[in-house]
């Protein structure tokens, strides 16, 4: 059985419209990779295939060598568990507390009673361990605040914790830095960086920003209209080839409505 | 810090908290006093009377023999054209003026009741003068206009409508009367914080024109508002359908008025045949209120 | 030119609103015969209402007639009436807060339809019709006729007026609770999802907890309903305040229908400032 994340040609298509294309794609365990492209390219909708909230309509999405659409509904929750997923917008509950919310993160892994204890009575190992995982992230003294008086990093923090307290061994961040000023961006990609490596947890991430992809990652994995357009270490990839990847003339007219379609799955649901 | 001093640090929201165990407190306390436990509810003889009165609720050329729909039919056509379609009619024509009533008198008690028009130099934003007396005055019609508002409402429908008809005499004018003071109450306060929440910039605008107070309420206010009023006043429309019916228990023939009638003369299988035909002219109510409320929206 | 024409026939259609609203104002005075020569009483009528009135401003302070040694005073009465009207009110909020959160799960589109999959999602949706069938009676059949029907069942019984004024009041709460848990937004729901919670666990730890202030300021609001509904049960008989604005009312000591009739008034208006003051608290600050 091998480690990491592997899809095999995997390709998505909603109605009409085309979002992967034929996209195969390996990381080894504890690997860190960029996902770069313009938006509609099919970045939101590569990484929900990897968690199974998207459906490939052909190839295959391997979890340690598990095929994602073979789980039983029970297994697959379990795979699940072992993905922490940062969206687009934080997803947090607004009006609970810090510490509400980062618990919040290992519902799956709790009884219903179980998880309504850790929400309202948490246990003081619990308690703790939510402690120390905001302390690595930088935000342990708002341990006790509410969400919503958080300022947008801080709360983009709120989110990395909670995804770092179900002890996952995936990390999948969907542009963790949208709503965040250029300053913080950095420091949170290079947090999310250093979390992963020290715990050897495998990171795909999508992001918008070349510069911090090319600092911050050793491999970057292009995306053109659904496809892998080079899958390449960051220091072998040629300025032409970043250009011609952000060169929005020769995009397809189909990538709108794709753009559209992962605007949706990236969280604004009505 | 450490993380019991933060614990202890946590920002809490004292007055929710508060009322709310206050609540709680009185809820479980009056429950716990036991003056709502009815020892006698389950006795054999309450249940005997419980069963019959089931039964009674039949309609009673039905009650000896097998149902049949054409017998059921032809006994409520015959409540229905002796007193029905009339209660009806009377039900709704109530809910109907009463509401009228309420979208004038709530929209003119509006203005005195916000603040940023019943005030000396409205929408100015830095006053060239200040007079205390002129201050107080306003703030005085404010403060009336606001006490009025919530008596009208504080009291009851059902309240209003009793003391009406002794003062007033068997008229549809209690009922009537009845519906539009509470609803004014609620109407007026509604329609004062929209008018209060609106925009300054254009009101300030029509000012610095000199239009007058009142101008500036009928050429800006009244076409701003009016979107939002007018969800209100559907709102409130449904309520009085709902009122309407059960004020006829005074004596006014709305709906209300038959169904007491059914009750005196023991008539439990009329009675509960016109209860739920209020029951389905309060649900038709709220589909045309939902149905119009949705224009209102996609209109604006 | 588009914006203009746009902006003509949205106010258009909202003149067709005005015209239909005013068009049965005067079907309805019409059909009622309200004239406003009816609101002029005559002379008797004249008295008795400028008698009404001018108690008013001159509440009275004893009763307006000699009553028996030891008869509770009357502002102790009008308390006393308040407090009965208090407990009814706050005994029927409990059954409808009980009632109204069991029927709003049932109820509830996002958890017994939304996110379920295969038979689970047809049994959701038959519980689902259900629940939303119940609550629509419930709230259809109007409080005081839900009381006549239980006084013509069980006789006056302090339970079955309270039961009377939960009914209606659980079938609203519940339409309302799944209204605002169905209305929450959904980008926290999915990211539980995504980590593998169950749909029980996402309704009651990540919406129910978003749409709570919303729900308990809903609550508040309707305690306030739950009053008044209470005070007009005392003109079926329970000593809540209605019965004696009744009773005094009936007898003619109009003096002693303004103290009672105060007496509500100070009750609901406080009740209102608290739930007012309490909304204010609960809103989200985003």
């Amino acid at each position: 059985m091998s480690k990491g994340l592997q899809l095999e040609n995997v390709s998505v298509s909603f109605e009409t419209t085309r979002a992967l294309e034929d996209v195969t794609l390996h990381l080894e365990q504890g690997e860190a990779v960029a996902l770069v492209g313009l938006s509609g390219a099919g970045k939101t909708t590569l990484l929900h295939t990897c968690n199974a909230m998207v459906a490939p309509s052909a190839g295959r999405v391997l979890i340690n060598g598990q095929d994602l659409s073979k789980l039983s509904a029970s297994a697959l929750k379990i795979a699940r568990m072992n993905i922490g997923f940062i969206h687009q917008d934080l997803s947090l509950v607004p009006n609970l507390r810090v510490i509400q919310n980062v618990v919040s993160g290992r519902l799956g892994q709790r009884s219903l009673i179980g998880a309504a204890r850790d929400l309202l009575f948490p246990a003081d190992d619990v308690t703790e361990r939510v402690y120390n995982i905001l302390t690595s992230v930088g935000i342990a003294e708002k341990i006790y605040k509410r969400t919503d008086h958080l300022s947008g990093g801080q709360q983009q923090r709120v989110a990395i914790a909670r995804a770092l307290f179900q002890e996952p061994q995936f990390f999948l961040a969907d542009e963790p830095i949208s709503s965040v000023d250029p300053v913080r961006a950095e420091s949170t990609i290079a947090l999310l960086t250093t979390l992963c490596a020290e715990r050897n947890i495998t990171l795909l991430m999508s992001l918008h920003n070349l510069k911090l992809a090319t600092t911050f990652f050793p491999r970057l994995v292009a995306l053109r209209d659904g496809g892998i357009a080079f899958d390449k270490a960051t220091d072998t990839v040629l300025p032409s080839e970043l250009e011609a990847i952000f060169d929005l003339t020769e995009s397809s007219p189909v990538s709108e409505e794709v753009s559209d379609f992962e605007d949706r799955l990236g969280g604004r649901f009505g | 810090m450490t993380l019991p001093e933060l614990y202890r640090a946590r920002p809490r929201n004292l007055v929710v908290r508060g009322s709310l165990t206050a609540m709680l407190i009185l809820i479980v306390g009056v429950w716990l006093s036991g003056a709502f436990l009815d020892p006698q509810a389950f006795t054999d003889q309450r249940q005997e009377n419980i069963a019959r009165f089931l039964n009674e609720l039949r309609p009673y050329p039905l009650q000896s023999t097998t149902f049949d729909a054409s017998v059921a039919l032809t006994w409520a056509h015959s409540i229905m054209q002796e007193k029905g379609w009339d209660a009806l009619r009377i039900t709704i024509a109530i809910s109907f003026a009463a509401i009228t009533l309420t979208g004038i008198f709530g929209g003119l008690l509006a203005l005195p009741a916000a603040r940023n028009i019943t005030r000396s130099e409205p929408f100015v934003i830095n006053r060239t003068t200040r007079n205390r007396i002129t201050d107080l005055i306003w703030s005085t019609v404010v403060g009336a206009t606001r006490l009025l508002l919530i008596f009208l409402r504080a009291i009851p429908e059902y309240v209003w409508a009793f003391l009406l008809l002794a003062l007033l005499g068997p008229t549809a004018w209690p009922a009537v009367l009845a519906l539009a003071l509470h609803n004014t109450g609620i109407f007026g306060k509604l329609a004062a914080e929209v008018i209060e929440d609106l925009p300054a910039g254009p009101l300030r605008s029509m000012t610095g024109m000199g239009a007058s107070r009142l101008q500036v309420a009928a050429f800006t206010v009244l076409p701003l508002t009016l979107p939002r009023l007018l969800l209100f006043f559907f709102y409130r429309w449904e309520t009085c359908v709902r009122e309407a019916t059960v004020l006829g228990m005074l004596g006014i023939v709305s709906l209300g008025f038959w169904i007491q009638d059914a009750r005196a003369r023991n008539f439990y299988d009329e009675m509960f045949f016109l209860i739920l035909l209020g029951a389905l002219i309060v649900l038709l109510g709220e589909v045309i209120s939902t149905w119009a409320r949705w224009y209102v929206r996609r209109a604006s | 030119m588009a914006g203009l024409a746009e902006a003509t026939a949205s106010s258009g259609k909202r003149r067709w609103i005005l015209i239909a609203i005013a068009a049965s104002g005067i079907w309805a005075s019409v059909s009622l015969n309200l004239d406003p020569a009816l609101l002029v009483p005559g002379e008797g009528g004249l008295a008795v209402l400028s008698e009404f009135f001018s108690y008013a401003l001159s509440p009275a302070t004893t009763y307006q007639s000699i009553v028996p040694e030891g008869t509770t005073p009357l502002a102790v009465q009008a308390l006393l009436a308040a407090w009965h009207t208090v407990q009814f009110a706050a005994a029927a909020m409990g059954l409808s807060l009980i009632g109204g959160i069991t029927l709003g799960f049932l109820s509830s589109y996002s958890l017994m339809i939304e996110t379920r999959r295969g038979i689970t999602r047809v049994i959701g949706g038959a519980v689902y019709s259900v629940a939303r069938l119940t609550i629509t009676l419930m709230r259809s059949i109007h409080e005081l006729l839900w009381a006549v029907l239980f006084l013509a069942a069980f006789g006056i019984s302090q339970l079955g007026a309270v039961i009377a004024l939960a009914l209606p009041c659980v079938g609203i709460l519940a339409k309302i609770f799944s209204e605002l848990i169905d209305e929450t937004p959904r980008h926290a729901a999915h990211a539980a999802e995504a980590a593998g919670a169950s749909p029980i666990q996402i309704y009651c730890f990540v919406l129910a907890p978003q749409a709570l202030p919303n729900i308990l300021a809903y609550s508040f609001y309707r305690f306030e309903c739950a009053l008044r509904s209470s005070a007009v049960l005392g003109f079926f008989g329970y000593p809540t305040l209605g019965f004696y604005i009744a009773a005094s009312f009936e007898n003619l000591y109009y003096g002693e229908v303004w103290v009672y009739l105060y007496t509500l008034f100070l009750l609901v208006a406080a009740v209102d400032l608290w739930s007012g003051a309490i909304r204010k608290r609960l809103a989200l600050t985003r």
